[in-house]
């Protein structure tokens, strides 16, 4: 997974930055680690590498999907690949993935991109919230097909934990949703994660 | 050829003019790159059948071999019956004749329209394209993320073409109502001017809008092929030419070391014509051609 450069920038900033919730940097120890982001993205990481293993198993019994003249084909299958997902992790529920320490973290890091925007990015963002999705997500639902897929602030992007390509981040109003791509399922979501 | 286009060429109009049909204002040189450009179609309304068969009308006077599709290519539902309304149907005489539609996405598109074959995708958000001396960059704007950057600094650089053209959905320089996506710009034109690419066509807009060179590039907005935003292009020392009365598509020709086109509106008029030098063989490119600070491209 491609770690970008801004991404690590955001970590450092963090450990410099952030006051870490319970549970976390409250640990009694006489050498605390060095970054204590470190442990949560880390963990977040296992977790969507967790994800990515089960959604493997659940794609060698769907099947990959290669380029088709046929939309039937391609539809059918995003169908197959979502409920598939769906009854692989019937458990699953919000903060799964985005757990209340890394969700600290993740929303300190879009806060903080976003006092630092200029002018002109601050109207673009504004100007993008027509655009914005409005619906609630939740957890194993497929992201609505009636609304356009808002565009994710391009500067805002690198400074989040990557994703492996079958993963992505969207902004839904103030939530942040983690959406598996190609079966448009909805694997988890923050909430209140951007500002106003 | 070089003493012919150092100086730019450009003959802009914001005015339709009324020629008769067809009337193809493209040299149609021997080996040249012909293309169409359009975005913003996939309505499957009344409009979007209307351009597709003025589209049709010109390729029989200008045979183009490819399109370009600059996302938004499917508005709304994407089961089966929509590919077939918003895309297929409309554009039947163009496929049957084997012209090849390589799509960008946009924001009203499914990511997984990169399987459909007739977009030419080959599964992939983002990928490049060469024909004949021109390589092709295709962008999914709507996720910009770190990997796609690399990827696409790694392509530029790479690229021995003669002509750079890179396409994608939103538009970085527009004087629309939603206006332009200066964070996108921030990210994309440092490494556009970096490795030299030539000309960019974005959609998003419903309207028609030619730029002139910011930091050397040309920036087209041609997103009215279907949808329209009746009068939302706004008067801008950084415009060349704009349109925004009537659904527009853009026919283009790379021969050498100049790119022609031809926009023409629902109607079959002719709505900007020109040709454009490739950068290399341009006098060195200023900021922006009015040197007025009050259009410099603003700082994201």
């Amino acid at each position: 997974m491609f770690l970008s450069l801004d991404f690590r920038r955001a970590m450092l900033a963090l450990v410099a930055g952030v006051t870490l919730g319970s549970g976390l940097g409250c640990k009694k120890s006489n050498s605390p680690p060095a970054d204590p982001t470190k442990p949560v993205f880390d963990d977040f990481a296992k977790r969507v590498d967790a994800y990515m293993k089960l959604r493997k198993q659940v794609v060698d019994t769907v099947g990959e999907l290669d380029p088709t003249r046929s939309q039937t084909e391609i539809t059918a299958r995003a169908s197959r690949l979502a409920a598939a997902i769906i009854n692989a992790r019937p458990q699953a529920k919000p903060g799964d993935i985005f757990t209340p320490e890394v969700a600290t973290l993740i929303a300190t890091l879009i806060k903080q991109e976003y006092s630092r925007r200029s002018e002109p990015v601050q109207e673009t963002r504004e100007d993008q919230q027509d655009e914005l999705p409005d619906f609630a997500p939740k957890v194993n639902e497929l992201y609505p097909t009636t609304y356009p897929l808002a565009t994710f602030p391009a500067k805002l992007l690198p400074l989040l934990p990557p994703l492996p390509d079958a993963l992505e981040y969207r902004v839904v109003q103030r939530y942040l949703v983690l959406r598996d791509v190609e079966a448009n399922v909805i694997i988890d979501y923050m909430p209140n994660a951007v500002p106003l | 050829m070089k003493s012919l286009f150092g100086i730019i060429g450009i003959v802009a109009t914001c005015t339709t003019t009324t020629l008769s049909a067809q009337e193809i204002l493209l040299p149609r040189k021997d080996g040249s790159v012909r293309f169409l450009v359009f975005g913003d179609a996939g309505t499957g309304g009344r409009e979007q059948y209307q351009v597709a068969n003025q589209m049709l009308r010109y390729s029989q006077r200008f045979p183009f071999t490819f399109a370009i599709m600059l996302g938004d290519n499917i508005y709304g539902s994407e089961r089966p019956q929509d590919f077939d309304k918003k895309f297929t149907q409309p554009y039947r005489a163009l496929l049957d004749g084997k012209i090849e539609f390589n799509a960008a996405l946009g924001n009203h598109d499914d990511p997984n329209q990169r399987y459909f074959k007739p977009f030419n995708m080959g599964g992939n958000r983002y990928r490049t394209f060469k024909k004949g001396n021109v390589r092709f960059f295709v962008i999914d704007s709507n996720y910009l993320d770190p990997e796609q950057v690399k990827w696409l600094e790694k392509e530029l650089s790479a690229s021995q073409s003669e002509w750079k053209i890179a396409y994608f959905h939103h538009p970085l320089y527009t004087t629309a109502r939603r206006g332009p996506e200066v964070e996108l710009r921030a990210v994309l034109e440092p490494l556009f001017v970096k490795y030299g690419v030539d000309v960019v066509f974005t959609g998003h807009e419903h309207i028609y809008e030619r730029f002139n060179p910011q930091l050397g590039i040309y920036y087209f907005t041609v997103g009215g092929a279907a949808k329209l935003r009746r009068g939302d292009t706004h008067p801008s020392s950084l415009l060349a030419a704009r349109f925004d009365r009537d659904r527009s598509f853009l026919l283009a020709e790379i021969a050498g070391d100049s790119l022609y086109f031809q926009t023409i509106s629902r109607l079959g008029a002719i709505v900007d014509k020109g040709v454009i030098a490739r950068r290399e063989v341009r006098p060195p490119a200023t900021a922006v051609t009015t040197g007025s600070s009050s259009t410099a491209p603003k700082a994201p």
